[in-house]
């Protein structure tokens, strides 16, 4: 047993710097899924990229990046079934691409335009998607955690095998819904995933501030829930812990704790995973050249396109506050 | 076919009902199981439907209503329980930031309902964090509906309603009539629609404006009033939002004198809003300026609980001065 005092337990890790990938994690990884988590991951970089742009240009309110820290997001998005649900914090628009939110809904709801999922009423991020199973979730730190081990024990009591995956970032665990949703997800047994990205940063306050405990993934153990330490800058270990969580969580195993280790040090998860698939000759320069090109055509047709778009009209603000508008609100639109 | 019984019983059997017709209705909170809640409100249920249908919870109320969002997102229809209106504060962020605003945040696709069942109101010997009646922080938060019975057959009525309604309902159950108020309930399948006030009483001279357990207070202050040669309409609102502001309109237009009465403080209290639209849709027919009759802003108190409610002796003075002024 892990103490206070005691360091913590070294992450897990598969995909080395050098591209090569431990043999015990070697069948984790098919062609197909190596390439297309590739694929994706540099359609979040390079989306990420123009939206610190147009956010420096006042173009969108608000963007939290998530450079350096796509193999952790991806990987976990693809780690679950179609059936779960995701609910994202502020830096998973990753996550929701990968699950089939269209690039071109995220762009709306980026820019807040008349096509936006959401009417234009949230600033950016998270972004939701209802054929993807990708909660709403609001900017307030830590409250998705219980809707998720809410959203999971359903699941649980209708014996359905549904899981829930929650993203959000170290701070969060300083929230008092992190501790609730936490110590609910261990006494109801719910089959969630609990992953926090540990950056060492909550916006300007480091992880020494937020936590006194040897890493995050210890929390788990007051919840009676399994914690786990990954390399977050490895996608094939987040993979495979995810999955391993997943599979626990069918088996009514109740939820796991991920720590995601993601750190500026060492080499940059998405030429990480490059490095892997041209030791496995999946990869060239010509089809990298073709990938940038076309990924960067598509991220600035969908912005171009949502820029155009225009706010929503202004009588949709009193539509959804409630399923039928009150009479106030008819006043209020008339 | 009715049968007599009092709040409890009738609110349920309220959920009996609801949740033999719909096993999507879960009930959850602190003791609500085994024990049947503080009240025994959820007594038998848990017998006849199970862990989980019928589940204790860990003590945290914004743990109850944080999951409960997350099982009404799955599709079941939760009913939570708070164990006091006193104690729902650590819930109050996922209720007004969560609850509240996921359909509108979600442009319509992720409606989150459910019914938040907590007991208020005072004269229970309850003091301070056993009393209060924080119905206008709720009213205020776009995206509630907030209702208060005074009967059992409302409450009945009333509870099926908000279970069956698609917005989320904080459903506020005057404890102090809890076994006081008793009625003829009807049987099986009952709907009181949400939105609706009633006119408990017709009356010619002042109308005045209750719910939940002052109700009976301004019953009794109308009783010494009519023996006086005031004639009182008593309303009782019944569905605190939407409010249902055509039939105070059209009272206070008959009378042309209002007096408004509730349990929580006077300052920014429900009154303040439905003497605003008084005076927005009947200004040119008051008589008199319209009265309210509250608690005082301060905390709840223990032992002077009976001074700060706004029992009858109270409400009386103000509805003769209205009939004088």
């Amino acid at each position: 047993m892990q103490t206070l005092a005691s360091p913590p337990t070294p992450p897990t890790g598969a995909l080395r710097d050098d591209g090569s990938l431990d043999p015990a994690h070697a069948a984790a990884l098919s062609d197909e899924l190596a390439v297309a988590l590739y694929e994706h991951m540099v359609l979040a970089r390079v989306l990420d990229g123009q939206l610190i742009e147009l956010q420096r240009e006042g173009k969108i309110a608000q963007h939290s990046s998530a450079i350096g820290e796509e193999a952790a997001i991806v990987g976990a998005a693809a780690a679950i079934g179609d059936q779960d649900w995701i609910f994202p914090s502020s830096r998973e628009f990753a996550a929701a691409l990968w699950r089939g939110m269209p690039l071109g809904a995220y762009a709306h709801h980026a820019m807040g335009t008349a096509l936006d999922a959401g009417r234009g009423r949230n600033a950016p991020d998270p972004p939701f998607w209802r054929a993807a199973r990708v909660a709403s979730v609001s900017p307030l730190v830590g409250t998705q955690i219980p809707h998720a081990v809410g959203l999971a024990w359903a699941a649980r009591m209708r014996k359905e095998d549904v899981a829930a995956l929650v993203f959000f970032g170290e701070g969060a665990t300083s929230s008092g819904d992190f501790h609730t949703g936490l110590n609910f997800a261990g006494v109801t047994r719910a089959p969630v995933i609990a992953l926090c990205r540990n950056n060492g940063w909550a916006t300007g306050t480091p992880a020494s501030r937020q936590t006194a405990s040897a890493g995050f993934a210890i929390k788990a153990i007051a919840y009676g829930l399994r914690g786990v330490r990954v390399d977050g800058g490895d996608v094939v270990a987040v993979l495979s812990v995810v999955r391993e969580a997943r599979a626990r969580a069918a088996a009514g195993e109740g939820g796991t704790l991920v720590e995601a280790i993601v750190t500026e040090a060492g080499v940059d998860p998405v030429l990480r995973l490059r490095r892997h698939l041209e030791t496995r000759a999946l990869w060239t320069i010509e089809r990298e050249q073709r990938l940038q090109s076309e990924v960067r055509a598509d991220v600035d047709r969908a912005l171009a396109e949502a820029a155009a778009a225009g706010p929503p009209g202004i009588e949709t603000m009193f539509d959804d506050v409630y399923a039928k508008r009150p009479w106030n609100l008819d006043r209020e639109r008339a | 076919m009715t049968t007599p019984m009092n709040m409890v019983q009738a609110i349920n059997d309220a959920l009996r009902h609801e949740m033999r017709r719909d096993d999507r209705v879960v009930v959850l909170g602190e003791d609500v199981g085994k024990v049947g809640g503080v009240f025994r409100v959820t007594q038998g249920l848990w017998d006849e439907f199970g862990d989980d249908r019928v589940v204790d919870t860990p003590l945290s109320e914004g743990g109850i209503i944080g999951t409960a969002i997350g099982m009404a997102l799955y599709g079941l229809v939760p009913v939570p329980e708070i164990q006091f209106a006193d104690f729902i504060y650590p819930a109050y962020d996922q209720i007004v930031s969560e609850l509240a605003k996921l359909r509108w945040r979600s442009g319509g696709e992720y409606p989150a309902k459910m019914v938040v069942r907590t007991p208020v109101g005072g004269g229970i010997r309850g003091g301070l964090y056993h009393s209060q009646s924080p119905e206008s922080l709720f009213i205020h938060v776009a995206g509630l509906k907030v209702v208060c019975p005074s009967n059992p057959r409302d409450a009945k009525g009333l509870l099926l309603a908000s279970i069956r309604d698609l917005d989320p309902v904080l459903f506020f159950e005057p404890k102090r009539v809890y076994r006081a108020a008793k009625g003829e309930v009807p049987e099986g399948d009952f709907v009181v629609p949400l939105g609706q006030a009633a006119v408990v009483r017709e009356g010619a001279d002042v109308t005045v404006i209750a719910w939940g357990a002052m109700l009976y207070e301004a019953i009794a202050a109308a009783d010494e009033a009519k023996r006086q040669g005031i004639g009182c309409e008593i309303l009782d609102l019944r569905t605190l939002w939407p409010v249902d502001v055509e039939a105070i309109t059209a009272s206070v237009k008959k009378t042309g004198r209002v007096v408004v009465v509730h349990e929580a403080p006077k300052t920014c209290g429900f009154g303040a809003e439905i003497v605003a639209l008084i005076n927005e849709r009947a200004f040119v027919h008051l008589e008199a300026p319209p009265a309210r009759v509250c608690g005082f802003d301060t905390p709840f108190p223990y032992a002077l609980e009976m001074d700060y409610l706004p029992l009858a002796h109270r409400i009386l003075p103000a509805i003769v001065d209205t009939a004088k002024y």
